[in-house]
Order: structure tokens, then C-alpha cells, then sequence
């Protein structure tokens, strides 16, 4: 039949209206294409004005979490119920209470982020309804340490629930004037 | 003799290889498409932390710290300096006789300025999304120390901006 052999002979297709339409929309997407994703961490000043009064139960005060950073590491006051059962005062002189594994910490990344993270996990399993960490960093300490600080404060990346969630700990970050 | 086959100049052009390239480019192209609020012009000066943090950014005055300078809303606003301490070793600062105390009188002027803006806009449209919350978007060099840090946030808290953003890159994706 004539009909079918001019079927047999192939047509080459005709790409150009395809390649005009990828060629425009290239331009357009490597425009908009983000490679890096941004996130945000909240956080606000301490509070200045008359104080709140908050109903308490008399027989749990409430938790003053507040960890000071020095270049020596980190040290965590107001937690005393859980860090010293034994009610002995921590002297002045004992050094921070997550050190630095070498002193003093010459990068960001020698501070020991994992161990205060399972330190405010104990604190945390006291507290379960705290949410709130006072942070106190030294005049010249990196902002990098500071941020590397607020994701050991915020949650536990290695305890996930049954969801998959990290385990929250203290999210609501309150950075105050810094010590020096 | 066999005659030598001529060839043709008015072959056409074999694209689809081509066309298989740019599909690859195009799916990829269109997976990291955004259309987020806020853009970061990252430079030598300019190199955001990391962190685990996985909050969305929303739009809000737009406070960029870097080694060099600050920047307010995309408007350079004034330089930074460096001042050595008593081991003689180098740390940025804020230009002294841009400060009273710890405030930055230059920011806080700038920052005022945003506010009473801010303000106006929630005045006039009376909705609950523009209303003013005192927001404030910091993005931020990771190797400033933190002295910069809380004297720009110290002004911000006395311009009436006392909601702080650090905006970060995130690791979870």
C-alpha cells in the first residue's frame, strides 16, 4: 500500500520551538534558584520593665537556666538541684562547667557542644516545662560559637521521637549584655 | 572512477543532545527554585554560620553585619574598624566616635526611622499582618566577636526592635 511506506519514512522532529522555550527558561530558574537554605533563630533581649508575676507552685522555684561562655568554655548556672544534688556551692575557682578539651578554645568548633547538650538534657528531664535559656557571652566571643550554642541549647538532634523530632530542650533563647 | 559524494551544506543540525543536556538542567533548575523573602549576597565579608535551625525566614528590616560594615536594608550605612586589645591582637569594633555608650547613634537613627515607617504602614492599612512586632532580620558574620553583636542589638532594642532573627544557613534540609 502507498499509504503505509510513506508512513516508514521517518520525519525528523522539529526540536526548535522546544529549544527556544528551554533556552528562555534557563535564564529565568538559575535567576531564582536558591543553593543554600536560610533559616532563622529567634530570639529576644531580656525584658526590661516592671517584673511579672508568675504563680509558681512554693515548692518547685523556677529554673534560671543561664550558661556563660568564656573562651575556656561553657558554664551553666541556675541548675544547681541537678548539677550539684548534694547542695555544695560551686566554688569560684572551678572552672567552667563544660570545658573546652584544650584551654582556651582556639575555634569554634573546640567547644564540647555535645556534652552540654546531654547536660541540659538531665536538667531538662527535671524541668520538663522550662523552655527558656539566658545566654552570657563573653565580649569576644565568635558569633559562630554563639549560634553553635543556641542549636546545643535548642534541641537534641540525637533523641528523636516516634515522629522523627529532635527532643526539644530550651528554645526560646534570651541573649543577655555578656560578662567583660 | 568512482565519484567523491558530495556533501551537504543544508544537513541539519543533530540537537538532541543537546536537548537531553538542558532537560537535565531543567529538572535540576527547577527543584532548587525558591522564592524566598530574603536574599544573601554572601562575600569574604560576609559568611553566615550554620546551623540545625530549620525556621522559614520572614520579611522584616534587614540588618546585615559584616567584617566591614553595616548595612540596613540594603542602604550601606557605616564602616567598622579594627582595634587591637592588650595582647595586641586585632578585633572589630565599632568605630568610637560612631557610639554613645553602647549605642550606635548612626543605627539608631536609621532604625528609628524604620520603626516610625513600619508604624505608619500598620496605622494605615489597620491589618494584623503588618502590625508593627519590632522584627528584626540579623544577618551576621560568624567570626564577629560578640561585643559588635550587642551594641547592634542594643541600639535595635532602643529603636524598639527587641525581636531578633539570625538568619543562618540551615544543615536540614
Amino acid at each position: 500500500m502507498a499509504g503505509k511506506r510513506a508512513d516508514a519514512k521517518e520525519e525528523p522532529l522539529n526540536l526548535l520551538p522546544v529549544m527556544n522555550l528551554v533556552s528562555i527558561l534557563i535564564p529565568f530558574l538559575l535567576m531564582a534558584a536558591q543553593f543554600v537554605t536560610l533559616a532563622v533563630i529567634d530570639s529576644t533581649l531580656p525584658a526590661i520593665g516592671p517584673p511579672v508575676e508568675v504563680e509558681t507552685p512554693p515548692d518547685k522555684p523556677p529554673l534560671m537556666l543561664s550558661v556563660a561562655v568564656t573562651n575556656e568554655g561553657f558554664t551553666v548556672m541556675g541548675a544547681d538541684a541537678v548539677l550539684n544534688p548534694q547542695g555544695a556551692p560551686p566554688s569560684a575557682d572551678a572552672g567552667p562547667t563544660v570545658p573546652c578539651a584544650e584551654r582556651p578554645c582556639s575555634t569554634p568548633q573546640s567547644y564540647d557542644y555535645k556534652s552540654l547538650t546531654d547536660l541540659l538534657n538531665q536538667i531538662k528531664d527535671q524541668y520538663p516545662d522550662d523552655e527558656t535559656v539566658i545566654l552570657v557571652p563573653e565580649s569576644r566571643i565568635p558569633y559562630e560559637v554563639l549560634i553553635l550554642l543556641m542549636d546545643a541549647t535548642r534541641e537534641d538532634v540525637n533523641k528523636k521521637d516516634d515522629k522523627g523530632k529532635s527532643r526539644l530542650l530550651f528554645p526560646n533563647v534570651v541573649i543577655a549584655g555578656g560578662a567583660g | 572512477m568512482k565519484k567523491p559524494r558530495r556533501i551537504s551544506l543544508s544537513e541539519d543540525l543533530n540537537i538532541t543532545s543537546m536537548m537531553d543536556m538542558f532537560t537535565i538542567i531543567l529538572v535540576f533548575l527547577l527543584k532548587s527554585y525558591s522564592t524566598e523573602d530574603i536574599s544573601v549576597a554572601a562575600s569574604a565579608e560576609m559568611q553566615l554560620p550554620l546551623s540545625t535551625s530549620a525556621v522559614k525566614p520572614k520579611l522584616a528590616v534587614n540588618v546585615v553585619v559584616s567584617k566591614v560594615g553595616i548595612i540596613v536594608d540594603g542602604v550601606p550605612l557605616m564602616a567598622l574598624t579594627k582595634k587591637p586589645d592588650e595582647s595586641g591582637r586585632e578585633w572589630i569594633a565599632v568605630p568610637d566616635e560612631e557610639k554613645k555608650g553602647q549605642m550606635i547613634t548612626r543605627l539608631y537613627d536609621r532604625l528609628l526611622e524604620k520603626a516610625e515607617q513600619a508604624k505608619r504602614i500598620a496605622e494605615a492599612t489597620a491589618s494584623e499582618e503588618h502590625a508593627f512586632k519590632g522584627e528584626i532580620l540579623m544577618q551576621c558574620d560568624k567570626e564577629l566577636p560578640f561585643s559588635v553583636i550587642r551594641e547592634v542589638m542594643y541600639t535595635a532594642g532602643q529603636a524598639q526592635f527587641s525581636n531578633f532573627r539570625f538568619v543562618v544557613y540551615s544543615t536540614t534540609s
